[in-house]
């Protein structure tokens, strides 16, 4: 995490296999219980990323 | 000065609370005294003159007769706490428990007042967590518990019965300030009192009045406040069978139309049970007697019998000002800034802000220390004041977030809350007080963490054997900076230190681990090495009045010299 930009370079090790586990997650979920599992598991992988920095940097990626 | 045509009015309250039901306490009252200026005597200039005998200003009182500064306290009412509104703050944290032990009334606090140790946090009908905060090990190097729950007027009145006791304090009741002007070297106080009216003069004015000063207005002062709209409704009621002695904390109550619940043990068997309202509910109706015995029946069952002690409804606002003073004016306790209840961060560090400015107003007046050390109360409590507006913003934000995303990220908090520990660390029903750190202060020299930062009131023996703690040491040191030297120290290195202290007024005292030959004149035991401990295990500590540490260090050098002329902001 010394550069800026490094947790936001490519760092999934299998990029197609968790997409398919994130949206396997949601089906049969209505828009609200999805949106519910979102809020969880940002939280769960915020608190895994837990460095305060990345955090903000993560953010800011997101929101640009 | 004086004229015989009053215009002394009784004071209108307007502290959020805008009225009550229930029975209520009886209320000390205090004699109004007729005022020297009253009589004839010629106008005088008073070191300090404190506006407002609430939580702050009796503290600050206490703290400034107990230094020996002849200050005059003056309060618009003759009574504490606010008259039909019998319980304002009603937690006191460990620091303001210290403070109160300094002051000589904290055994007449833990004698009336409530220690409690288990927290539990429910949404829904499940327990989110709880805790036990005598596994917390930061707070047990202080002789003070981490907290006590204790009904705000009753700390006021042993305040006032202390202050009358050290007499060095005139208080003086009934008398408002109706205008203040600054002449440059003083400031000039317009008083309005049941007898007449007169003015005296000011060397610092310290305005204790709370939220609603008219100080900010007399003295330009910008204020930034947000609104809020969030609404409670505060009881105060006596159980016939008391509820198990815990805190208990709903986000979302059940029986409360899953909005928030706080339940907590006060004085004389009365629990505080704050209810979370919606922001369009009527304040007269939810604070009708039927309606609220309606809700305590929801809680406790229909069966749970009780006396209702005070009701009424509650709101706030978020408040701070740009300094905490307008050159001769300080600003103190609500007057600096005003926060949620969430927390206990609002008294709880008016108290702090008392105590941080008590020993700097005693210093200057003794000659001790030139007026510049009084910026250090602008640089140190604004630094507190900001964080604690932050803090408590933060937990409002969670208690009452808005619809859509905000909800949605509290309601994921909870679920997760109830599962894995750190999702815990997320769930924010409020920050307890705390003794601030000060990160900035030019009367610190940052060599060590923990400067900046307030030493417990640890425990060591006297030489005789006899049980001490570091309060006792502050109390003799009188107002002057406390230099602990630990360990071994030589007779030529005691005699030079020994000069150097008595120039600046510190008071020097040497703590051995056991008993031995000591080269001070004054020594201590610390056997368990818990006071070294606390003040960061360095050679030398320089300990403020306030217990907070000014700097630490190896060697007794020039460096030592500069720390104690930083600390007293000497040229």
């Amino acid at each position: 995490m010394t550069h800026m930009t490094t947790d936001i370079q490519l760092n999934l090790e299998d990029a197609d296999g968790f997409y398919e586990q994130l949206l396997d997650a949601h089906l049969d979920l209505s828009d609200k219980e999805s949106a519910l599992l979102n809020a969880k598991l940002i939280l769960v992988m915020a608190n895994a990323i837990g460095n305060s920095a990345a955090l903000a940097r993560c953010l800011a990626a997101a929101k640009a | 000065m004086s004229n015989n045509n009053s215009n002394y009015t009784n004071p209108a309250y307007s502290n959020g609370y805008e009225f009550s039901g229930g029975a209520g306490y009886e209320l000390p009252t205090y004699p109004f005294v007729t005022p020297p200026e009253l009589l004839g005597a010629p106008p005088t200039t008073y070191p300090v003159v404190i506006v407002g005998g609430g939580m702050s200003g009796l503290t600050l009182a206490a703290g400034l007769a107990q230094l020996g500064v002849p200050a005059v306290m003056l309060d618009e009412d003759n009574t504490v706490g606010v008259k039909g509104a019998s319980s304002r703050g009603i937690c006191y944290t460990q620091k303001s428990l210290e403070v109160f032990d300094k002051l000589g009334i904290f055994e007449r606090i833990k004698a009336k007042g409530v220690e409690w140790h288990i927290g539990r946090t429910f949404a829904g009908n499940d327990e989110v967590y709880n805790f036990n905060l005598r596994d917390r090990a930061d707070f047990k190097l202080s002789s003070q518990p981490p907290f006590i729950n204790i009904q705000q007027f009753y700390i006021e009145g042993y305040l006032v019965e202390r202050i009358a006791q050290l007499g060095v304090v005139d208080m003086r009741w009934q008398s408002r300030v109706s205008a203040c002007t600054s002449n440059g070297d003083s400031v000039n106080l317009q008083i309005d009192t049941p007898e007449g009216n007169y003015q005296l003069n000011a060397a610092y004015v310290v305005d204790c009045t709370g939220t609603g000063t008219p100080f900010h207005k007399w003295c330009n002062m910008p204020v930034s406040s947000i609104k809020r709209d969030d609404r409670w409704c505060i009881a105060d009621v006596r159980f016939k069978v008391q509820p198990p002695t815990e805190r208990h904390t709903w986000i979302e109550a059940p029986f409360n139309d899953n909005r928030a619940v706080w339940q907590h043990l006060m004085a004389d068997e009365v629990w505080r049970i704050d209810y979370q309202m919606r922001p369009d509910d009527d304040p007269a109706y939810v604070s009708r007697e039927d309606v609220l015995r309606e809700r305590l029946a929801k809680q406790f069952g229909a069966q749970a019998e009780c006396d209702i002690v005070w009701v009424g409804p509650y709101s706030y606002r978020s408040q701070l000002v740009e300094r905490m003073n307008a050159e001769r004016v300080f600003f103190m306790g609500d007057t600096a800034k005003v926060v949620s209840p969430f927390g206990a961060r609002g008294g709880n560090t008016g108290i702090s802000d008392a105590d941080n400015l008590a020993w700097k107003i005693a210093a200057v007046h003794h000659n001790r220390a030139p007026a510049a050390l009084l910026n250090s109360y602008h640089q140190e409590r604004h630094e507190a004041a900001s964080v604690n507006v932050q803090v408590t913003a933060r937990t409002t934000r969670y208690l009452r977030p808005n619809d859509g995303a905000e909800r949605l990220f509290r309601d994921a908090t909870i679920a997760l809350a109830k599962q894995h520990s750190f999702a815990r660390a997320l769930v924010n029903t409020g920050r307890m007080a705390e003794a601030n750190p000060y990160t900035r202060s030019g009367c610190c020299t940052y060599n060590h963490p923990l400067v900046g930062r307030s030493v417990q009131n640890v425990a060591f023996t006297w030489c005789n054997g006899q049980a001490a703690h570091l309060n006792d040491l502050l109390r003799w040191a009188s107002g002057n900076l406390l230099l602990l030297w630990f360990g071994d120290l030589s007779t030529t290195s005691a005699g030079k230190l020994q000069n150097t202290a008595r120039v600046s007024g510190v008071h020097m005292v040497q703590v051995v681990g056991k008993v031995q030959q000591t080269s001070a004149v004054e020594a201590v035991h610390d056997a368990t090495g818990a006071l070294a401990a606390a003040c960061g295990a360095q050679q030398w500590a320089l300990i403020r009045p306030d217990s907070y540490l000014a700097a630490t260090g190896q060697t007794a050098n020039a460096q030592l010299i500069k720390a104690i002329a930083t600390a007293l902001a000497l040229p």
